[in-house]
């Protein structure tokens, strides 16, 4: 049963300062913003989607220029936490904690231009929009994210999610991972059947999203004590469930104790939703076809045709084809000096969560400011990324680790090779606080 | 982390607590204040109350507080784990103290 709305959960930021409730702690912010260590310059920013990465740069280069005028694309009005998410499709929160207006999050001085990038133009200092518009630069930031693309798994479509036809998904949207949630409930009152669950064959945001909608879903079936009536299995399209070796055999080691039947090197291609049927295309062998009662689908993914096709993105012959072309550790385009990247759009390996982005904005400021100044640029990306690894509905792993998987754990206290209560109370109530506090660049 | 950025993190987790921080206020400040007009003070007798009331909150919040969290005590199983769900018993325990102390007060000396 998804918890009850508590007072106050849903109220906007906004509407609190309205109210005037906890002054005492906003008051100390505003000494924060726009301190004495401002850099004056008159160059004009734009800022290329206003996700996690966007507003995060917009409030810190808000507070950290003096004079520079910052301009935000996107068409967005809600502004969504995501990795709320896998908790809102395991019956664990509300929907509604996970949305909140963008404008709550702009500073008031950040210039919101309402389209889409249809065209990078980097040697022209320039994007042109869908509507024909062209917005120039001085300097750019690209933030655009990921593109879901369910229309390369045939037969799929998002609207098929919550129409008893067994089709689920937590990365569609706020309202799918909620019906996902009800189509988990659907197949779990039919009191047995298969459930099949998948990973794409392309980079992912979240990687351990799929991995934990599966042990929530393991949890909720053997609460009901008929476990063996339901029929679990796991699709990789690599043969590898997570990149860090640790917390791979951990996985595989736990779906086998929980009876999750493994097929590797299986990719979902086609879904006939009416017939309950899905299509894989298996490596070296023909394709098979499983019967399902539930199927959590995860999209294949891509950076979007506008990045793909530009002058910014890895070319064919070089590894992250088609993701946006960064310096892994300063976050800037080495073709283009006044080009930067932050979040999922960026070539990298992992690195596509909430937490990444927390890191890359401290980097991508420290050196953006550097740049401006014609300072080398001296921070570095380490490849910092975290996944509260939720292995049942009330504990979880904290999994933190950076580039060529070494473990980089931020509390030395908490293990990060066990399951704990802790972290499981940290995902559920910490962690939403600190990603609020980081789209307002306090972290 | 900067301060700022502590006291952010703090503010976006008390917002959907500030009813409860408030009842909970009210309920701390109001026995006290009115025992202390009473000359009540921290090593005033008690009561039954004060007694046996917090041990109770402390026990029952020991089973309780990791069911509110949607857990379950079966997934306490850190050091961490035990020293907070500890931590908070005896947080709660205290706090009940601090309510039914002066309460127990105000009723001996009626």
């Amino acid at each position: 049963m998804p918890k009850k709305h508590l007072p106050f959960e849903s109220v906007s930021r906004r509407d609190l300062l309205k109210l005037g409730l906890g002054a005492g702690v906003v008051g100390p912010l505003a000494l924060s913003s726009r301190g004495a260590k401002a850099v004056n310059t008159q160059a004009h920013i734009v800022i290329v989607g206003a996700g996690a990465g966007g507003l995060s740069m917009a409030n810190r280069l808000t507070n950290s220029l003096q004079g520079a005028k910052i301009t935000i694309i996107d068409t967005r009005e809600k502004h969504y936490y995501q990795p709320g998410w896998t908790l809102v499709a395991s019956g664990v929160w509300n929907q509604d904690k996970t949305v909140t207006d963008i404008v709550d999050w702009l500073p008031k001085s950040v210039n919101w231009v309402k389209g889409h990038v249809a065209e990078y133009d980097p040697d022209n200092n320039r994007v042109l929009l869908e509507d024909g518009q062209a917005v120039s630069y001085d300097q750019l930031i690209v933030a655009s994210g990921l593109q879901l693309r369910y229309d390369l798994i045939q037969g799929m479509d998002v609207d098929l999610i919550g129409q008893g036809k067994g089709v689920g998904s937590v990365y569609a949207s706020m309202d799918a991972s909620a019906k996902t949630n009800e189509e988990i409930k659907r197949w779990i009152s039919k009191g047995g059947g298969t459930g099949l669950f998948n990973l794409p064959p392309t980079a992912l945001k979240c990687a351990g999203a799929p991995i934990k909608m599966t042990f929530t879903t393991l949890h909720r079936l053997e609460d009901t004590g008929r476990r063996e009536q339901f029929n679990v299995e796991f699709m990789t399209p690599s043969g590898g469930l997570f990149s860090v070796p640790f917390y791979n055999d951990f996985i595989k080691q736990r779906f086998s104790e929980q009876g999750v039947t493994r097929n590797d090197l299986w990719t979902l291609k086609a879904i006939d939703a009416d017939a309950k049927k899905a299509t894989y295309s298996v490596k070296g062998g023909e394709d098979q076809v499983k019967d399902y009662d539930f199927i959590h689908v995860v999209p294949p993914m891509t950076a979007g045709a506008a990045l793909e096709n530009s002058p910014l993105a890895f070319q064919p012959n070089e590894n992250f084809k088609g993701w946006m072309k960064v310096d892994r550790e300063t976050l800037q385009n080495p073709d283009y000096f006044n080009v930067w990247g932050i979040g999922d759009v960026m070539g990298m390996p992992s690195n596509k969560t909430a937490a990444s982005v927390k890191m890359q904005a401290k980097v991508l400021e420290e050196n953006f400011l550097a740049s401006l100044q014609g300072k080398p640029l001296t921070a570095k990306h380490n490849g910092y990324t975290s996944c509260p690894m939720i292995t049942a509905i009330g504990k979880a792993m904290l999994v933190e680790f950076g580039w060529d998987s070494k473990l980089l754990p931020s509390f030395s206290f908490i293990d990060p090779k066990k399951e704990s209560w802790t972290v499981w109370v940290m995902k559920e109530r910490m962690l939403r606080p600190a990603y609020y506090a980081m789209l307002e660049g306090k972290i | 982390m900067t301060f700022s950025g502590i006291l952010t993190v703090v503010w976006y987790s008390a917002l959907p607590w500030l009813w409860l921080i408030s009842v909970m206020l009210v309920a701390f400040l109001v026995p006290q204040l009115l025992a202390r007009m009473k000359s009540y003070s921290f090593t005033s007798k008690g009561g039954m109350g004060s007694k046996y009331i917090p041990p109770l909150v402390v026990l029952l919040a020991f089973f309780l507080v990791p069911l509110q969290t949607q857990s379950s005590l079966a997934y306490v199983n850190t050091w961490v784990d035990w020293m907070n769900l500890i931590g908070v018993s005896i947080g709660l325990g205290f706090y009940a103290w601090l309510v039914f102390h002066p309460i127990c007060f105000m009723r001996n000396s009626k």
